[in-house]
């Protein structure tokens, strides 16, 4: 099984070094494996579960809602109910905030092929223009 | 109930043109007062292109739903009509 060191995780995920020991400080990951040497050997599991905690931040989810999350995501059958209504209720904005993404991506989608087509002018630009 | 159409355009649209001459023919060919049409400025109308799921230009929607993805032939675009015309006759 891959194991990481902490300046390649930092790399492949693009989260700092202090974060990644943040988080584990404060319980959202759980104590990373060491080496005989005290390193830090993060596995493909810290690398799943970090990947949700980034995925969920971007969606404005708080540490704290993340950390309750994680409660799940480690043992979904014995999820407390209060935890799977939280997960619900993300669930739902997650839906939402990909509906609007998929808005915005048909519309981007036009502009574009009508940008292609035009013979003088850009419809891009003057979108851009006219909503300023 | 009369039959809408919608043609979507945008400014530098080399088709469009021909677009908007070839659904003029057919209406008057298909010469029934109950069809009306009108060209819609994509720019203008954004969010109700996106909304309809309008990809390019020129495309034609027929009350409301999005039929066209590009410049129909003049057979299709009058066998759309009637066909929706006919589907108006047999109405009870």
């Amino acid at each position: 099984m891959k194991s990481y060191q902490i300046g390649e995780l930092s790399s492949l995920l693009g989260l700092s070094a202090d974060t990644l020991r943040y988080y584990e400080k404060i319980g959202l990951l759980p104590p990373v494996t060491r080496s005989a040497s005290g390193l830090r050997l993060y596995d493909d599991k810290d690398v799943s579960r970090l990947n949700f905690i980034r995925r969920a931040q971007r969606m404005n989810f708080t540490l704290a809602e993340i950390a309750r999350l994680m409660e799940m995501r480690e043992n979904p059958q014995s999820a407390r109910s209060e935890v799977r209504a939280l997960m619900e209720k993300k669930l739902h904005d997650v839906e939402v905030h990909i509906e609007e993404l998929n808005t915005l991506r048909r519309e981007m989608r036009l502009l574009i092929n009508l940008c292609h087509r035009a013979a003088g002018g850009c419809p891009i630009i003057e979108d851009i223009d006219q909503a300023s | 109930m009369s039959i809408e159409i919608e043609l979507f355009a945008a400014p530098g649209c080399s088709r469009c043109a021909s677009a908007r001459k070839s659904l003029e023919r057919v209406v008057q060919g298909v010469g029934d007062d109950r069809v009306t049409w009108r060209t819609v400025e994509i720019l203008d109308e954004l969010d109700y292109a996106v909304a309809l799921g309008v990809v390019s230009a020129p495309s034609l929607a027929i009350n409301g739903e999005l039929v066209f993805t590009a410049l129909p032939s003049t057979k299709k675009l009058r066998f759309a009509l009637e066909e929706r015309l006919a589907a108006e006759r047999n109405l009870p």
